[in-house]
């Protein structure tokens, strides 16, 4: 009995591997199957799931809400951008430093919000990143004010990143090397900690966790991979200005990892393809009605889409809590069970 | 005491009679269900546009404007309670107040699709009279503010100290298990918990249109009074209220010594330094974690 169901999951891990396989080496042609907007879109999408992937740590892991996303993100591509110009350093070093600058800042915000239960973590991160725009917009030489910064031209090693076809590349590495950190993360110790925090936090306590310390080290970890996501950001949209970094994109973030599912890093995936794609889908769609909708659309459009994550956060949470990752998982175990049964009558 | 002070800490009065509104909206709903409510800010613009737009269409005056502002603040709180709070009721932390956090956006988004994103212009005449308070020259809408502000600080703390839906209220805060035990109904403590909330936070989103402008950025009030109900402690109703007044002053008077940018980053600075110092706000209470 023993043997078989070992067999099954070594089977399912092959399958797995196979599968991983064929989606890198997709992601990987993609450039050369579609146009240069999906490119782009792609790109964003990448992005996204480096940021989404320590958002979910927090968020999803550890079940603490963050609204610091736009800060974060901030962080990372001042920082990125501020080091290449003002200190002069290589892109290869400044984007993991802008990492950590956002991890430092997670540090500090996290200690007065951590030692504290529920949610105050939700309001000082929130003020965390209403703070940090008007620093941005008050930041002198520093952050060149409501002027902006442009972005120097990512270059790693002698070689141009430039143009949106290699970028693609260098957002693709970045993002399967987080994912797959992650996926080990939440295998380990770590990841079985904080699960038993969310669920229980006296009882992981009494079991020996030392749940301030875990807290914190996650939302620094989480911080610095918003940060690196920001630092990809910079080189992404070129220029910098604080209109970039509204504090809607910290309730975006937590709509997608939550329509993708909590606390598993393939639910950061599905979530930033789902609610791009539906965002995108709806747009083209009602610009391509005309009349009535249209007439919204062209006056609405950031209004479109914060009703969709809005209504995302609403809708998952009341009826599919475990998002389309629990959707997905609970589809393949009745397609298993059900063979797994005929099998046991046979 | 000297007129520039007066000049400083007259206008923090008012605006933290707004900030102590707000404020008490929040911790009604903390006090009675320990949920904060995110939609805070977008509720209150949003009764105070549907006011809005029914006193503008029957030429409504000031008195009447308030009682449509409670009836749309009363309908818009059930209608959330019902569908938004009640379905995902016994569930997470996380999940209820991410979905007040969703609401919010939700709100914000229809607001702007509705009335679009330009200010609505107002007509409310008597309430744009100048009187002199102490030498600082007041509007009238400033002054009823104030007035709001000071009532309702009265009828919510008779509410939960003096009646018997209070005192349920209060049980639940303290223990939902046991109120439920003894016999209390939390679901309709959880539903006028919310409605009055919505009440509070309706009347200042009015007076917040009536003062500055109706413009889809009214939301913003919302975040500016978390650090009066921090202060004030989220448990604590009527300390939230003076936590509101307390934020009013000392903004107004470092936004007149340290430049705006302060004014507007000062508040937020308050809620990191309570978190340090004394995480329960000045009228909170500690509570004590038993497996």
């Amino acid at each position: 009995m023993t043997d078989q169901t070992s067999g099954v999951a070594k089977g399912r891990s092959h399958l797995l591997v196979i599968i991983t396989l064929a989606a890198l080496v997709a992601l990987a042609a993609l450039p050369w199957l579609v146009n240069s907007y999906l490119l782009l879109m792609a790109t964003s999408v990448l992005i996204w799931i480096v940021g989404l992937l320590g958002l979910n740590l927090i968020s999803g892991n550890a079940g603490l809400i963050s609204l610091g996303y736009s800060g974060f993100l901030a962080v990372g591509a001042y920082a990125n951008a501020i080091l290449q110009i003002d200190l002069g350093l290589p892109a290869i070093l400044a984007i993991p430093a802008a990492g950590v600058v956002a991890a430092i800042l997670g540090l500090l915000i996290g200690i007065p919000s951590l030692r504290l239960t529920g949610l105050y973590l939700a309001i000082t991160t929130l003020a965390f990143a209403v703070i940090l725009n008007s620093l941005i917009v008050e930041g002198g030489d520093l952050t060149r004010g409501s002027e902006g910064i442009g972005v120097p031209d990512l270059s790693i090693a002698g070689i141009s990143f430039n143009s949106s076809f290699r970028f693609y590349y260098v957002c693709l590495v970045v993002a399967a090397f987080f994912v797959f950190v992650t996926r080990n993360l939440e295998r380990s110790w770590f990841g079985r900690s904080l699960m038993a925090l969310r669920e229980y936090e006296t009882a992981a306590v009494v079991s020996g966790i030392a749940a301030t310390r875990l807290k914190l080290t996650t939302f620094v970890i989480s911080s610095f991979y918003i940060g690196v996501s920001g630092a990809l950001f910079a080189h992404f949209i070129r220029y910098l200005n604080v209109d970039n970094f509204s504090t809607h994109i910290g309730i975006e973030a937590l709509a997608m990892i939550i329509a993708g599912g909590l606390g598993s890093f393939m639910g950061s995936i599905l979530g930033v393809v789902f609610l791009t794609g539906l965002s995108e889908v709806l747009r083209t769609f009602i610009s391509a009605s005309d009349g009535f909708l249209a007439g919204i659309m062209s006056t609405g459009a950031v209004e479109i889409r914060g009703l969709i994550y809005g209504l995302g956060i609403i809708l998952f949470l009341r009826w599919e809590p475990s998002g389309l990752l629990g959707l997905w998982r609970r589809a393949t175990s009745r397609l298993s069970s059900g063979r797994s049964s005929s099998e046991g009558a046979t | 005491m000297s007129q520039q002070l007066l000049d400083v800490i007259i206008p923090g009065l008012v605006v933290g009679s707004i900030y102590g509104l707000v404020g008490m909206a929040f911790a009604i709903v903390y006090k009675a269900t320990q949920v904060v409510n995110f939609a805070i800010g977008e509720v209150m613009m949003l009764v105070a546009y549907i006011a809005f737009t029914i006193q503008s269409a029957y030429a409504l005056d000031f008195g009447p404007l308030l009682l449509v502002t409670i009836g749309v603040s009363v309908a818009a709180g059930l209608l959330i309670e019902l569908l938004v709070v009640r379905p995902i009721q016994g569930q997470s932390l996380f999940t209820i107040v991410m979905s007040t956090i969703g609401l919010a956006i939700v709100i914000r988004s229809l607001v702007a699709i509705i009335w679009g994103v330009l200010p609505q212009p107002i007509s409310l005449p008597a309430t744009s009279h100048y009187v002199p308070v102490a030498g600082v020259g007041l509007s009238l809408a400033q002054i009823y503010t104030v007035i709001a502000f000071v009532v309702a600080c009265i009828l919510v703390g008779i509410l939960f100290r003096y009646t018997r839906m209070g005192l349920h209220m209060r049980a639940t805060a303290s223990s939902e298990k046991t109120a439920q035990l003894i016999g209390i109904n939390i679901r309709r403590v959880q539903t006028v918990a919310w409605v009055a909330s919505t009440i509070v936070a309706g009347i200042a989103g009015v007076m917040i249109a009536t003062i500055y402008n109706l413009g889809p950025d009214l939301y913003a009030f919302g975040l500016k009074s978390f650090p009066a109900t921090i202060l004030g402690g989220l448990d604590a109703v009527i300390g939230s209220a003076i936590g509101g007044v307390v934020i009013g002053v000392v903004e107004n008077i470092t936004g007149r010594f340290l430049g705006s940018t302060s004014k507007e980053i000062v508040g937020l600075l308050v809620i990191v330094f309570v978190l340090m110092v004394r995480p329960t706000g000045l009228f909170g209470q500690r509570k004590v974690s038993r497996p």
